[in-house]
């Protein structure tokens, strides 16, 4: 006798809904929505029932936090799901995620927790294993079973981002792991509560195994306090709706959502095969030396996403091509790529009154077996696989764009990329107290990409969180006091350039206060060097690379002493260092995630994060706005003139008749040094022949080949001969 | 053709082609549930309007660029200056002028922050330019070797047969192909 519907096993329900939109095409089989049909303002009023739940639980249970990053930067979500494992309706916060919990309850029943350790009224669960289903272990997911009677009919469950989760570096977006070993606290699903109430020893893993183990107890008294509020909520719905309704509306709402979604991309956008690009790169050669002989090289990640919309309006990626797994931090499992990616479709499309599983109804993935999206290794390291998944969410804000201008519908152009930057830190005191945080602040303030019909807005947005904020500033050097924010400040010039250019990327400076005994930064970049996405928006030039800066030993302690200038951002801070106003003993400089870097007082911190790309011909950009950019300061006079052939005088004021020529002296240059594609495929089909590349890129290019469809690509693009071949060598 | 739906105008459109549609104005039309149904139908009639040939617009896939119906068959790829890339089906970058920034100098024109440049190692930049007009079409960072991306191979018989409900007169399943690399191969041949 199983738990759920009729005495059905966990596993059987979740077979049984699988197979039935096998075999229908309808989510549970439903080809009629009885329920919404005979009485739409019922079903609606139900619906916001459950979203006003979740907003209730996620509002309520965040005051029992202390970590910044739930309370202040909404790196946290609520959510109902079905006993299936469907997510019905979420608060808002970390939305993503909620594609992770069908694979969590999969995983349940695929163990047959059912029978052992038995799935109870009351029962607490916790997990945060890849494996089996979360994204990475920094988010931890704490869920709780939903009865009516004696059956299974939801889950409550809770989520959120916590400070540190104890692997080899402080924070939750390590920079180095070779193995879910290094990792840090990672446990697979696991009874941690019974009677709606956590057990003690669970506090005794957070406090021993992480290095923040106030936050994470309080973190995790906020999950639980939260899904038991959830559920008791849920039961009010449950008693005013009765349980049939409740059981088959939260089946309804995902089959209509799965027909909206599909009417959407019909109605919006063009079927057909779209390309997206990404390279980035892990660099751990003379890193690790010989404790990790297999993880003792670099890597260029190689990453290729086509999206075919078809004509159905179900949307498929191919990802083949894709770099294997690695003995590195950036491997991640599916359910992971569902999870994040889901961020780039909500904005496209499949924005609805509620957030729910229906996506994963109307879209498909290849992500080869043995590649770093669906590592074999059981052991693979994950900590930071979303930071690699984070970039392929903007395939579909690309390409997706592209089939919305060419439907016409301009207005809902929105390509964007990924970026940086948050640190995990680590330090002791001078009194030997020992401590760690985070913070995400350059994470929730982007500059959006440039649309096709207009600028990107300036910090505007967060990819991987549609609720974010920068938080307060007081708050976290509160929390993190060797972290003293001495300025913010958006760049000049520094946007993807563009007919209509992104949003200027934003600079964060610290200084290093007191740190004691010790104190280590480890932050995390959207960028490795090569930029985001590698292709432009109909000629505009794609985001550059993230700006991370240490400096140590400087004498800004003597500027501050003195009432001088605060360098506000990296650009000022080398403005100071040129003119003299601020000494520098040594400068480390990073476009990509860093390894841990000791700090001392007065060190300056600085990051950048969030400039996209353009959109379209810099020198076609529209003379009023140039103007505007300049007198704002948005962009240089120098700027204006090199990338956008604009002249402007000592007022800001556009020179009509110059520009018009520069216009025309920069066109005519481009003629004059470009050559014609087949010249210049002969060009490059001999570096290819000679393989005149670097190392990491010969590897990358002798690794994607072993998939037929890179390979096909590749020898049919550059003529070769089954003669030539590709061998990874690493020194 | 179907009713016209002026929920979001014609005019609005030729303002938000143009890039000159008020903000105000452009939230309308995100907001608007359903959107105007003859929103393809009102953009092809602004793009025609706005290019100096007769050739018939299928589809705009780039700001500069269309698949359009020759007179005589066929469907190339054309940009409204005139220039024609030929047969759509092939990625139009190989009917290119291109230009490649290899060194940090060349990259440094076009990212004038020095520290946030891309690593000339690993990467170049490239440039792809119509040779009518020398408009920058498409700009790849990719490594040496990479093939040149196809950004977008529509399916234009499902797309006007089963989304529009207007089958094109031409239709066949050869359409929905990749020809770029019989390019390639026509160009090996060559020498």
């Amino acid at each position: 006798m199983g738990i759920c519907y009729q005495g059905k096993t966990l596993d059987e329900l979740v077979s049984e809904r699988d197979q039935s939109f096998r075999e229908t095409g309808h989510a549970y089989g439903l080809k009629e929505l009885t329920l919404l049909d005979s009485d739409p303002a019922k079903f609606m009023r139900f619906q916001m029932r459950l979203v006003a739940s979740c907003i209730n639980a996620r509002e309520t249970a965040k005051l029992i936090s202390a970590n910044p990053m739930s309370i202040i930067q909404g790196e946290l979500l609520f959510m109902l799901a079905n006993a299936e494992g469907d997510v019905i309706s979420t608060s808002y916060g970390l939305a993503g995620h909620i594609q992770c919990m069908p694979f969590i309850v999969k995983s349940l029943a695929d163990l047959n927790f059912e029978e052992d350790p038995g799935i109870n009224a009351g029962d607490i669960f916790s997990v945060n294993d890849p494996l089996y289903g979360p994204s990475h272990n920094a988010d931890c997911y704490t869920f709780l079973p939903i009865y009516h009677e004696n059956e299974l009919v939801g889950w409550t469950v809770g989520l959120n981002h916590v400070v540190d989760v104890g692997g080899i570096q402080p924070g939750g977006l390590g920079s180095i792991s070779t193995s879910v070993f290094t990792d840090g606290f990672t446990y697979p699903p696991t009874k941690t509560g019974h009677n709606f109430k956590q057990e003690k020893w669970w506090d005794l893993h957070w406090k021993r195994r992480t290095r923040t183990e106030m936050f994470n107890v309080l973190d995790d008294k906020m999950r639980a306090a939260g899904v038991v509020g959830l559920h008791d909520m849920i039961q009010e719905v449950i008693e005013e709706f009765g349980i049939d309704y409740y059981r088959q509306a939260m089946k309804e709402i995902i089959e209509r959502e799965r027909r909206l979604l599909i009417n959407r991309v019909k109605t919006m956008a063009v079927p057909g095969l779209y390309n997206w690009l990404q390279f980035s790169s892990v660099n751990y050669k003379d890193t690790l030396g010989r404790l990790w002989p297999a993880s003792n090289r670099n890597w260029i990640l190689h990453k290729p996403a086509e999206l075919h919309i078809r004509p159905d309006g179900t949307l498929f990626t191919d990802m083949e091509g894709l770099t294997s797994e690695g003995e590195f931090h950036v491997n991640a499992y599916p359910p992971a790529v569902r999870m994040l990616t889901s961020l780039g479709i909500w904005p496209m499309f499949a924005y609805t009154e509620t957030l729910n599983t229906a996506l994963q109804y109307m879209t498909d993935w290849n992500l080869p077996p043995g590649s770093m999206f669906n590592p074999q290794n059981p052991w693979a390291a994950t900590t930071m696989g979303l930071g690699q998944v984070g970039g392929v969410i903007y395939q579909f804000n690309r390409n997706l764009s592209y089939a919305f201008f060419a439907r016409g519908f301009l207005e809902e152009t929105f390509p964007q990329d990924g970026a940086g930057s948050g640190y995990g830190v680590q330090g002791t005191l001078g009194d030997g107290f020992q401590w760690a945080g985070g913070d995400m602040a350059l994470i929730t303030c982007w500059g959006q990409g440039a649309k096709a019909f207009q600028d990107g807005f300036e910090a505007a947005w967060c990819g991987p969180n549609p609720e974010p904020d920068q938080g307060e500033v007081e708050l976290s050097e509160f929390l993190q006091p060797t972290q003293l924010n001495i300025g913010r400040n958006l760049i000049t010039d520094f946007c993807g350039h563009g007919k209509y250019r992104s949003g200027l990327e934003i600079g964060m400076m610290q200084m290093i206060n007191q740190p004691g005994q010790a104190l280590i930064i480890a932050t995390y970049s959207g960028t490795t060097g090569m930029g985001g996405g590698a292709l432009g928006m109909c000629g505009g030039y794609p985001r550059s690379n993230d700006v991370i800066i240490y400096a140590h030993d400087t004498n800004i302690r003597e500027v501050v002493e003195h009432g001088g200038h605060y360098p506000r951002d990296f650009v000022e801070m080398t403005q100071m260092i040129d003119d003299g106003t601020l000494s520098v003993g040594s400068m480390e400089l990073f476009n990509s995630p860093t390894p841990s870097i000791p700090c001392g007082d007065g060190d300056l911190f600085a990051s950048t994060s969030g400039s996209m790309g353009g959109w379209g011909d810099a020198l076609e950009r529209k003379y009023d706005l140039v103007e505007e950019d300049v007198k704002y300061g948005w962009i240089s006079p120098e700027c204006a003139k090199t990338v956008y052939g604009v002249i402007t005088d000592d007022n800001g004021k556009v020179n009509v008749e110059e520009s018009d020529l520069l216009r025309k002296l920069l066109r005519n240059r481009r003629k004059e040094r470009s050559v014609d594609a087949k010249e210049w495929w002969k060009l490059e089909r001999q570096v290819v022949v000679d393989k005149k590349w670097h190392e990491d890129i010969n590897n990358m290019f002798a690794d994607s080949c072993k998939y037929d469809k890179f390979r096909n690509q590749f020898y049919g693009m550059w003529q070769l001969s089954e003669g030539y071949t590709l061998q990874e060598k690493v020194k | 053709m179907m009713e016209r739906d002026d929920r979001f105008s014609k005019e609005n459109l030729r303002r938000l082609v143009e890039g000159t549609l008020h903000w105000e104005e452009v939230k309308k039309a995100i907001r608007l549930s359903p959107k105007d149904n003859d929103r393809f139908w009102k953009y092809l009639e602004v793009l025609q309007e706005k290019v100096p040939w007769n050739d018939k617009i299928l589809l705009r896939i780039s700001d500069h660029l269309y698949i359009v119906a020759k007179e005589g068959g066929g469907r190339v790829t054309k940009c409204d200056c005139g220039h024609e890339f030929g047969d759509y089906r092939t990625n139009w970058k190989l009917g290119c002028q291109v230009y490649v920034r290899k060194t940090d100098e060349e990259i440094g024109e076009v990212i004038t922050i020095p520290e946030a440049r891309h690593n000339t190692d690993l990467v170049e930049m490239r440039e792809f330019y119509c040779p009518g007009c020398y408009a920058l079409l498409g700009v790849e960072v990719v490594p040496a070797g990479y093939p040149p991306m196809f950004e977008m191979l529509p399916d234009l018989d499902a797309f006007y047969r089963e989304w529009l409900g207007q089958p094109l007169p031409d239709e066949n399943p050869d359409w929905f192909q990749d020809k770029t690399i019989e390019k390639a191969a026509a160009w090996a041949k060559e020498g």
